[in-house]
């Protein structure tokens, strides 16, 4: 396929194909380790956004005629054998990478790679492309792989605080002169300027605006993103930064249990209700508890709050549009 | 880094305006410049406060628009906040930066009641740190944007430093300085940290701020609707502890931002990172600094430091404890949250004699 033939063909799914997976991630540890198979596909395309631009993004993707950014997520167990294969539909080459883990090395145009490796560390990780630095990423070439401790459903790590259901929030900022300087085949030259930010690949539409209420343009109702539980139904969030800006995570109605940070399991487990995400891949796990709002009186068990960056530029779109940036929202039900 | 052009918000490309109650609440303000139209999704209301019961204590709070802060270099920048509506600033009156400051008690049911005239649009009180009721929460998209009066009912359950700021628009808002301290003391009241474990005989208030002072012509609606104001940069040009101008020396030996104490005393510092760049905190070592509480939640160990990152919204507790006498500077640096470079550095000092 030509890219003309590809633009017309993906300038019109790509609104209702970009969302990779259905929401709440389940899990049911296994007695025995399994293998899992996954494809991926490396398309591009066009996404028009909420203040009418169209802007290139990249992805791994479904099937090679849609653009998922980010990716669909990979839940593994320890032991585990992954088994990938990824076809590149583009005429670039690209790479898939988890650092530390595995690296397919370059995957020509056209060509077909299969990477196999074995889920080792307990954890949550970034997929990415890191050809090209960071720019194969920032267009969208990313998604979240998490490995469960082996024999447990409950804990990001032996020994962990336990939850009942995890979450990914993937954040990215988008630069839409650096994606379409890419898609003409050009290098950035420009200073980066970020004017959309999304978490797990969309903004939010506040009520209404138009898109708001659907999940695959509202990142506020985003069953991926928006955290929905009863008291006491203790929520793992893997929070990664697939940009390049330092952003403030910020929840309301409860503090969140700071577990691990770039990786590393923190020593003390601190309660915070702002956590630092650092840029160009930082990576947190935290437990947000659904616990009453302590500071409520009357308590009260039900209520919809918002999470979102407290690095308040990235709650804008296109240098405005304020509530159209990185967030979501926290429903106690 | 560019600087984004800035555009006037009056040619709006949405028109849509919220599902609840239509458009705006008033159109005015009083900054001038962009973002003097009709603003867009917003949610007007002033609703009677669901399980209103009789408070321990209330804060009255109105909002003026009409403020400025004069800089070092003389320059003047408009600046918003609220004002104590029961201690002498009236409906509408200009106000002190930061806003006036909250003190409660642990388990003191409070009262924050907002009055908006007309000609102020909409804001509200979000208590950042403090989790209530969404009714409560100051959040206008999940519940409503204040545009008369409402009572926000709390009950703060956890000792420490906190803040409040508006929530409407809060990118612009919050940067244009709608907000203020807000304290949590444990039932001992001030002088205890936490119950038990750490007390303090003298408090600093170092509310870490950036200025960006081309914002700061705007009006309040600016953003809302899509009109490109150049929100997503934020290029800083002052640098501010507790809305003193902190890059020279005016934050220097002014309590209750500086700290004076004598050798044998403890110093507890509040620290807020308010703004919105990243900040890099540098505290001299022989001011044996420990860290108690971080976002009002008392650490499973205290930590000792000299020095950290914080980003937008944190708020460290330390207590200071010097043994020899000395003239410490505490230093603030202001760091581009893409590139680290450094924007600028606010400062201040503890004064420690014998």
């Amino acid at each position: 396929m030509n890219r003309r033939d590809f633009l017309k063909a993906s300038s019109a799914s790509l609104a209702t194909t970009v969302i990779a997976g259905t929401g709440l991630i389940s899990w049911t540890p296994r007695a025995e380790a399994a293998t899992i198979s996954k494809t991926f596909y490396i398309t591009d395309g066009y996404q028009n956004l909420i203040t009418g631009d169209n802007v290139y993004f990249r992805g791994f993707s479904s099937s090679n005629n849609v653009v998922n950014v980010p990716g669909e997520s990979i839940v593994a167990q320890e032991g585990d054998t992954i088994r990938i294969t990824i076809t590149n539909t583009l005429s670039t080459t690209h790479r898939f990478v988890i650092d530390g883990v595995v690296d397919s090395g370059n995957i020509g145009s056209g060509d077909e790679v299969t990477v196999e490796f074995e889920a080792k560390d307990a954890g949550t990780y970034l997929y990415y492309d890191s050809n090209n630095a960071p720019y194969n990423r920032l267009l969208g070439l990313h998604g979240g792989f998490a490995v469960m401790p082996g024999n447990r459903d409950d804990q990001l790590y032996d020994g962990s605080p336990t939850f009942v259901q995890q979450y990914f929030w993937i954040f990215n900022d988008i630069d839409p002169v650096w994606h379409n300087t890419i898609a003409n085949g050009n290098t950035p030259n420009t200073d980066y300027e970020p004017r959309f930010f999304t978490l797990n690949g969309l903004g939010g539409r506040p009520p209404g605006a138009p898109g708001a209420h659907d999940p695959n343009l509202d990142a506020i109702t985003d069953p991926r993103s928006a955290l929905h539980g009863h008291i006491g139904d203790r929520t793992l969030v893997r929070i990664i930064n697939a940009g390049k800006c330092d952003q403030s995570v910020h929840a309301h109605a409860n503090h969140m249990e700071w577990l691990s940070l770039n990786g590393e399991i923190r020593e003390d487990i601190w309660s915070k209700d702002c956590l630092y995400l650092d840029k160009d891949m930082g990576i947190i796990d935290a437990i947000y508890p659904f616990e009453t709002p302590p500071d409520s009186y009357p308590p009260v068990s039900v209520g919809a709050y918002p999470m979102h960056l407290h690095t308040e530029m990235s709650q804008t779109a296109g240098g405005g549009f304020y509530m159209f940036g990185a967030m979501t929202d926290i429903y106690f039900e | 880094m560019g600087r984004r052009r800035q555009t006037e918000d009056t040619t709006t490309t949405t028109t849509t305006t919220s599902t609840m109650d239509g458009g705006g609440g008033g159109g005015g303000g009083g900054g001038g410049g962009g973002g003097m139209g009709n603003p867009c999704y917003v949610y007007p209301d002033s609703p009677s406060t669901p399980g209103i019961v009789t408070p321990d204590v209330t804060y009255d709070r109105s909002v003026y628009m009409n403020g400025s802060m004069t800089m070092d270099d003389g320059r003047s920048v408009a600046i918003w906040g609220f004002t104590d509506t029961i201690a002498g600033g009236g409906m509408d009156a200009s106000g002190s930066f930061p806003s006036p400051a909250m003190r409660v008690t642990q388990g003191q049911v409070v009262h924050t009641r907002l009055n908006v005239s007309m000609m102020n649009g909409v804001h509200t009180i979000h208590h950042h740190g403090i989790e209530p009721a969404d009714h409560a929460d100051g959040v206008g998209h999940v519940t409503w944007d204040v545009d008369g009066a409402y009572t926000y009912q709390w009950r703060p359950m956890h000792p420490g430093t906190y803040f409040y700021h508006c929530h409407t628009n809060t990118v612009l808002h919050a940067e244009m300085g709608m907000y203020g301290a807000l304290i949590v003391d444990p039932p001992e009241g001030p002088g205890t940290l936490i119950s038990g474990k750490a007390t303090y005989d003298s408090e600093a208030f170092w509310v870490v701020d950036e200025i960006d002072s081309s914002w700061h012509t705007l009006g309040w609606t600016a953003g809302t609707c899509g009109a490109d104001v150049g929100l997503n940069v934020l290029n800083p040009d002052y640098f501010i502890i507790t809305g003193v101008d902190a890059s020279g020396s005016s934050a220097m030996n002014l309590p209750p931002i500086s700290g004076q104490m004598r050798v044998g005393q403890k110093l507890l510092g509040r620290y807020v990172c308010a703004g919105y760049h990243p900040q890099h905190v540098r505290i001299p070592s022989g001011l044996n600094a420990k860290i108690y509480i971080s976002d009002g939640r008392e650490l499973p160990n205290p930590v000792s430091t000299t020095g950290f990152k914080a980003i937008s919204g944190e708020r460290y507790d330390m207590i200071i404890e010097p043994t020899r006498a000395g003239n410490y500077i505490v230093e603030f640096d202001i760091v581009d949250w893409i590139t680290g470079e450094v924007h600028g550095t606010a400062r201040t000092n503890v004064v420690v004699t014998n």
